[in-house]
């Protein structure tokens, strides 16, 4: 390589050829010039147009979730005039304190009272118009006021899916036009959603949410996190301060970096065959898609803590190693405190990554519909880009602001721990 | 006792016995003793050790080993006789009764489940016993080996670190252990396709539909050169004509051009592009970009153009893979070294002449490696495909045509319901396991080009 870069030097000193110089002021020079100063300022522009254009991709992309999922968060709501008294449910007042109360209300057909109501109110399709969980609200307002039952109340309930895509401008014009009517009537209000921090999954867009599938995240990635990070860490201390330079090692440190690029779909057909088929394990549980994405994330960490570690300088081991400390002193009582935040760095980097991740759970299937938030590491759940991608699928138009609302708390999620992770690196990055 | 409260009865007497020993080991020491290597902390971590690892380590092969001796136990009852001979239908009415047995359902298909539960659950019971007792005396009985043994000129301390030393080692074989996991599973259950389908066929039939298996001839509607291409085509050409020039350009721009203020800003902001998650892109594609490619190839003419085209997933992979390409080629033109830009620079030539003519050549073998990483996580990638690519496998060129890749075939033939042992499963890790081989020799090529080229410099 380096040779031919080393022009032959002549072996006898001859006179070099006698040249001309050359005569800048020429016009053929002066074009040469300018063309080439032409071509310098056409590249650069094409080098920020690349830059430009791609973090235009990023800021269309953002604005596109945004202005559709921002309406995920807010709902419409209808005055819904009931009259209690008239219904006549049959429920104590007793039965209304205590726990037995959502079962009291639901057997004393609620539900139908709500129904007729708003077909006293709005017409032969009145119950259409509210949400198939409009009841629960009323549920709700009866459990705080049990005086309500004795007379007529207005309650503001969810409408349905329907009429909230219109009132939000995307409706059908039949949808448009009871919107209209019933806007000329001062009925309708916005609110925020509530529902939507708080729920799980359902078939009805306007009574899903995503703490079902926020819950069934959180629990993998704790599993994730327990396990990936010790590990992890443990390894990366392995190979960079006690292993011993050979062919194992080698082995060893191909295996792992190999890992950091194998597919990420790869490690769901791991799961599959050896979590699900050989070990027996729940399917769609999410200790299985923590010990997945655990195996995942593991090399992340290992590659990270061993630049960290690599960053501590030699002199801080001699210092330790010459007053006495052993070996696993060095390591555990100063290198590794060092190495930390380089550390968490890049476990934070891992763990934002394994948030994000889809295809490997969709291996293990947690792709089910999953209607209630799980309360254990082994019951079904599923996770916030899972749901993401199932809400994608569905045909009812009221599930695209569901969806992109959901996109935007999961941005939101990874761009805070990667904020968190460039604010770490700043804040203790030592420069030895 | 549930294995929770068991670990957690377990780490407490760990605790207990830590405590214990530095009491001792404090008052053993005398003037004389305290020059030893080992500290009263040493000698309680060594105790604590040995009360704790060897029942964990019991409990540990204890779990794969319980359900056989369950089973066997309960084979053995007298109920046990009505069973089956071995078969699908005798598991399945083992694995109910197992379910009934540990209240997990209740109710079972067979009723010899419902006989053949109280048996289940004494045997689990007995067992659970057993096991809870063999590792409580593991626990006592080691602590206490190792209770006797705190004096002041034992060396706790070596020993200690001869167990943390084996746990570091530990540690990393679980990444080895992982690839060996890999490995072995993907090639068990495609050994076991292949004994099914011929791999001829698999991988030079041009015929791809899993929907319509024919039993007699299962390989007839399993040729997987669609896939093969539509992933090269989507991966390695649609995505990298996005990301090589747009990659490469910020590259040099950001490193070459742009003040220090901007580069820092710039360059986290393309970062946060490698940081959106894959299902995100795919919802952006197959809401956004597809139907505007679509519309796009019908203004062009093109009346048939899909929805679901190779040009949209093609495109926002694209977008997705700039930052891993820029990042790239940004670190092998800084190991260029400095005097050959110089040199250039000195000559009169103009920075974009140096970075054309010597900084890129010179870099050239780092950014062709970082190209093939960069096409190996292309091709890997499977929300985008999945939620924007189509399920159709066609062999075309036409980049508006519906075209489909591996991944999303894996996807598809394992979420649809079909029992786990048929052609249609067993052929997505046949697929698995191809994919797996392709990355790895593009990993492995591109990782020796880049070192070689890296060494050639320093």
């Amino acid at each position: 390589m380096s040779k031919s870069l080393v022009p032959e030097l002549p072996t006898t000193a001859a006179e070099p050829p006698a040249r001309r110089p050359t005569d800048w002021t020429t016009g053929a020079m002066q074009k040469r010039i300018r063309r080439r100063y032409a071509a310098e300022r056409r590249f650069r522009l094409l080098g920020m147009a690349a830059v430009v254009l791609s973090a235009a991709f990023l800021a269309f992309l953002l604005i596109v979730m945004l202005a559709r999922g921002i309406g995920g968060f807010t709902e419409t709501r209808v005055a819904l005039p009931i009259d209690f008294a008239a219904a006549r449910l049959p429920v104590t007042p007793a039965q209304l304190r205590g726990r037995g109360a959502d079962l009291a209300l639901a057997g004393a057909g609620l539900e139908g009272a709500v129904d007729a109501a708003a077909t006293t109110a709005f017409g032969k399709d009145g119950a259409d118009l509210l949400s198939d969980g409009a009841w629960l609200t009323v549920r709700d307002a009866v459990k705080r006021d049990p005086a309500l039952l004795a007379r007529r109340a207005t309650v503001e309930v969810p409408v349905a899916s329907a009429i909230d895509i219109a009132v939000k401008g995307h409706g059908t014009p039949g949808a448009e036009a009871t919107v209209q009517r019933l806007q000329a009537r001062g009925l309708l209000s916005r609110g925020l959603n509530w529902r939507f921090l708080g729920n799980a999954d359902s078939t009805d867009p306007t009574r899903v949410g995503i703490w079902g599938a926020f819950k069934g995240s959180l629990l993998t990635m704790l599993v994730t996190l327990l396990l990936a990070f010790p590990i992890g860490v443990f390894a990366a201390l392995y190979l960079e301060e006690y292993a011993p330079r050979n062919r194992w090692t080698d082995f060893l440190e191909v295996s792992i970096n190999n890992l950091a690029a194998v597919p990420s779909i790869i490690f769901g057909l791991l799961g599959l065959s050896v979590f699900l088929g050989t070990w027996g394990l729940p399917r769609s549980a999410p200790i299985v898609g923590g010990l997945t994405l655990a195996l995942m994330t593991m090399p992340v960490i290992v590659i990270a803590g061993r630049n960290a570690i690599k960053g501590v300088p030699p002199s801080v081991r001699d210092a330790a190693l010459g007053i006495g400390a052993s070996p696993v002193q060095v390591v555990f009582h100063h290198v590794l405190p060092l190495a930390l935040p380089g550390i968490l760095t890049g476990t934070i980097i891992g763990m934002a990554r394994a948030l994000g991740e889809t295809a490997p759970l969709l291996m293990i299937g947690m792709r089910a519909f999953i209607a209630a938030p799980p309360s254990g590491l082994r019951d079904p759940a599923t996770a916030l880009p899972v749901q993401i991608f199932l809400w994608s699928d569905q045909v009812d138009r009221g599930f695209v602001e569901k969806t992109s609302a959901a996109i935007i708390v999961l941005l939101v999620f990874l761009l805070a721990m990667n904020g968190l992770a460039i604010y770490l690196r700043n804040r203790f990055e030592t420069r030895w | 006792m549930a294995a929770g409260a068991l670990a957690f009865l377990i780490l407490g007497l760990g605790l207990i016995a830590w405590l214990a020993a530095r009491v001792r080991a404090t008052n053993t020491r005398t003037a004389a003793t305290r020059r030893f290597s080992s500290l009263p902390v040493h000698h309680a971590w060594f105790v604590a050790l040995c009360t704790v690892l060897p029942p964990l380590v019991f409990l540990g092969v204890w779990a794969f080993t319980s359900p056989a001796l369950v089973t066997d136990a309960v084979l053995a009852t007298p109920a046990a006789v009505q069973l089956p001979p071995p078969g699908f239908d005798r598991a399945s009415i083992l694995s109910e009764a197992r379910e009934l047995a540990a209240g997990r359902s209740y109710g079972a298909f067979h009723e010899l489940a419902h006989t053949l539960a109280p048996a289940y659950a004494a045997a689990q019971a007995r067992f659970d016993w057993i096991a809870t007792g063999l590792a409580l005396l593991l626990a006592f009985g080691g602590g206490a080996a190792a209770f006797a043994r705190v004096r002041p000129g034992f060396a706790a301390r070596t020993h200690v670190e001869r167990v943390v030393m084996v746990l570091l080692l530990a540690a990393s074989l679980i990444a080895v252990l992982t690839t060996v996991g890999i490995v072995a599973s993907l090639l068990w259950e495609s050994a076991r396709f292949f004994s099914i389908v011929s791999p001829l066929e698999f991988l030079f039939g041009t015929h791809w539909s899993p929907q319509v298996i024919d039993a007699r001839d299962p390989g007839a509607t399993l040729g997987a050169v669609p896939l093969f291409w539509g992933t090269f085509f989507i991966g390695a050409v649609i995505a990298m004509a996005v990301a090589i020039p747009f990659g490469l350009m910020s590259a040099v721009y950001l490193t070459q051009y742009a003040t220090p203020r901007a580069r820092r800003w710039m360059k986290p902001t393309l970062e946060v592009l490698a940081g959106v998650p894959t299902v995100v892109y795919g919802y952006f594609a197959a809401l956004t970009v597809a139907p505007a490619v679509r519309d796009l190839g019908a203004a062009l003419g093109i009346s048939w153009a899909s929805s679901e085209s190779a040009l949209a997933a093609g495109l926002v992979m694209g977008v997705m893979i700039i930052p891993f390409v820029s990042s790239m080629a940004d670190d092998s033109m800084a190991a260029v070294p400095a005097s050959m830009r110089d040199g250039s620079l000195a000559m009169g030539a103009t920075s974009s002449e140096t970075i054309r003519r010597v900084l890129i050549p010179a870099a050239l073998p780092g950014v062709v490696g970082g190209v093939l990483l960069a096409v190996s996580r292309a091709i890997g990638e499977t929300m985008i495909v999945v939620m924007a690519a189509s399920g159709v496998a066609t062999l075309t060129l036409n980049p508006f045509a519906s075209t489909t890749t591996v991944t999303r075939q894996i996807v598809d033939l394992l979420t649809g319901e079909a029992e786990f042992d048929s052609p249609k499963t067993l052929a997505a890790f046949a697929l698995g396991l191809t994919l797996f081989v392709i990355t790895l020799l593009l990993n492995i090529f591109a990782l020796t080009v880049v070192k070689r080229y890296r060494e050639a410099y320093e």
